[in-house]
């Protein structure tokens, strides 16, 4: 369990609050997104939750230890993927990369080989273990990363940006990881995405930053149904529209956006077209994804 | 503890060796460079009335030199990559890693030192005279080596541009520390300028047991030793200083 208390965090003598009184109660086996712009406080918090960052007040606790006061036993629950760095020596072998990361956990040799050696084969890098991490693609690299985030087998995860510049594949065996971490093994997952669609899918609830102040924290499926436009439906016909519908055709499928003020006046629309001759397709309500939601709730608050 | 410890050592060991390239050109330059330097001095031949001492002196130096270059180096390069803060995440209090570092430093500035002492010994029949009184004094030379490459590695956390820095210091000890003339042969205001620098004292106290067989006690009631002694806490004392300083600052700028 991830617990943040009115976390604050002030920089400089002009005390610009870079994160300010964030809390947040992230339960055990949840894949939680933290969304935010750039300068948001989405890295700040991340650090301070890393315990890389002293909070200038407020607290984080993992697994109920004080990431400040009882720093080794917090990060001992704890393992992380941080974004836009290395995380792992490109010099060192995969192997030795899990080797020295599961040491500084304070775990022993013989366990980390056994973690280590479950871990390799899992992302398909057991083969590959002794080469150099250096000479590897950025997927195999960030799996490396992931897998010494996960060698002291950590009940909270943290991951930053994990499927920031690999390929579809790549993509997919990350998601699926996550995925079961949380399913299976009960890991508490924070993650953070600029990849919406990475978050939608996984996370059960998300919290959207702005300006250092949490501006959405709700689960995932309530924050989609908020933004739901209960009167916009989107048809697909065969052909082309009719005149006086809004119509987009694109390599022979042909959809019309409908906006109407009582749900019951689709029946109208559907017989329009069906005196116009017209052979449906399909005919779905408009439901937003969480890029939409995230750019609604970013434009909310900097117009607030 | 020493798990962790041991881990940093073993990763930094592996790290360094796994570009041997720039530690086998050191080696090379270092073997060479004493003798020539010598030889320049003693113009066209090498004066063995000189040899012992300054032999002496140029292992502190390159000890510090090497030890210095590979630890600021490496600490930069993790800094820019970012494997420095993913290595902060350890259930290890924070100096438990940089004395990992020190550590293998240490070693890479202790093996340059044995190779450029150890070649010109055997290649122009230098005689050092082996005492066990120098042993304390040789052991307070290498801590305060040790402290100085702290201090360094403590600016180094905020400061890339040490090198610099770095590049000033170890210039003025190769000068000043007795690597080219004993100590003894400098002015007075010249070699008090020289024990302020790293090494000297150390340097100054092992010429002493070594060459003119002074005992540990008449080295200590000379003023050589508790000279060293204070030197080096005083190094230790600032490089811990910055360390705590620094550090925040570090983890603050990284990734």
């Amino acid at each position: 369990m991830i617990e943040i208390e009115a976390l604050t965090k002030m920089y400089g003598s002009a005390q610009v609050r870079a994160v300010d009184e964030v809390s947040l109660h992230i339960p055990a086996g949840s894949v939680f997104g933290f969304l935010g712009p750039n300068g948001a406080g989405k890295t700040t918090t991340i650090k301070m939750l890393a315990g890389l960052l002293t909070p200038t007040s407020g607290q984080v606790r993992l697994g109920g230890f004080d990431v400040v006061r009882q720093r080794s036993a917090a990060m001992a629950q704890f393992g992380a993927v941080l974004e836009g760095s290395r995380n792992v020596y490109w010099s060192l072998s995969a192997w030795q990369n899990l080797m020295y990361f599961g040491r500084l956990k304070g775990l022993r040799k013989a366990q980390v080989s056994e973690r280590a050696e479950d871990l390799l084969s899992g992302l398909g890098l057991w083969e590959r273990r002794d080469d150099k991490v250096g000479g590897f693609s950025r997927g195999m690299q960030q799996k490396v990363a992931i897998a010494t985030a996960l060698i002291a087998d950590p009940p909270i995860v943290l991951l930053d940006e994990p499927t920031l510049g690999l390929d579809v594949e790549a993509t997919r065996v990350v998601k699926d990881w996550i995925a079961e971490l949380a399913r299976e093994l009960g890991t508490t997952i924070l993650l953070t995405s600029h990849q919406l669609d990475v978050v939608q899918e996984l996370c059960d609830r998300v919290a959207v930053i702005r300006r250092g102040r949490l501006v959405a924290d709700l689960p995932t499926r309530e924050l989609l149904a908020g933004f739901r436009e209960r009167d916009k439906y989107e048809i697909r016909i065969e052909g082309a529209a009719p005149a006086g519908f809004d119509a987009v055709t694109r390599e022979g499928v042909t959809t019309m956006s409908v906006r109407v003020n009582d749900p019951r006046e689709v029946y109208d629309v559907v017989e329009r077209l069906r005196a116009h001759g017209v052979v449906l397709e399909s005919l779905t309500q408009v439901q937003p994804d969480l890029e939409d939601v995230f750019l609604a709730l970013v434009n909310e608050a900097s117009h607030a | 503890m020493l798990d962790v410890l041991g881990a940093e050592i073993g990763k930094g060991l592996r790290v360094q060796l796994a570009h041997p390239i720039g530690h086998v050109i050191t080696l090379l330059i270092s073997t060479m460079m004493y003798l020539g330097l010598q030889f320049v001095l003693g113009q066209g031949e090498l004066r063995q009335d000189v040899l012992p001492q300054t032999l002496v002196a140029i292992g502190g130096y390159w000890f510090l030199q090497y030890a210095g270059l590979v630890m600021v180096a490496d600490l930069i390069e993790e800094k820019r990559a970012g494997t420095f803060a993913q290595a902060q995440m350890t259930t290890a209090p924070p100096w438990l890693p940089m004395l990992g570092r020190l550590i293998t430093a240490s070693m890479f500035g202790l093996a340059v030192a044995a190779v450029a002492s150890l070649v010109p010994m055997l290649t122009a029949g230098i005689a050092v005279p082996l005492r066990w009184a120098a042993l304390l004094p040789a052991m307070l030379l290498g801590i305060n080596v040790l402290a100085f490459t702290f201090l360094l590695a403590s600016l180094a956390l905020v400061s890339p541009m040490i090198g610099a820095l770095q590049s000033l210091f170890t210039s003025l000890v190769l000068l000043l520390n007795g690597s080219f003339l004993p100590l003894a042969l400098y002015p007075d205001w010249l070699a008090a300028l020289a024990r302020v620098l790293p090494t000297t004292l150390g340097i100054e106290a092992i010429t002493q047991t070594l060459f003119e067989g002074r005992t540990v006690a008449e080295i200590w009631t000379g003023g050589t030793l508790p000279w060293l002694v204070a030197h080096t806490l005083a190094l230790t004392a600032a490089g811990g200083l910055l360390f705590v300083r620094n550090h925040r600052r570090a983890l603050q700028e990284s990734s």
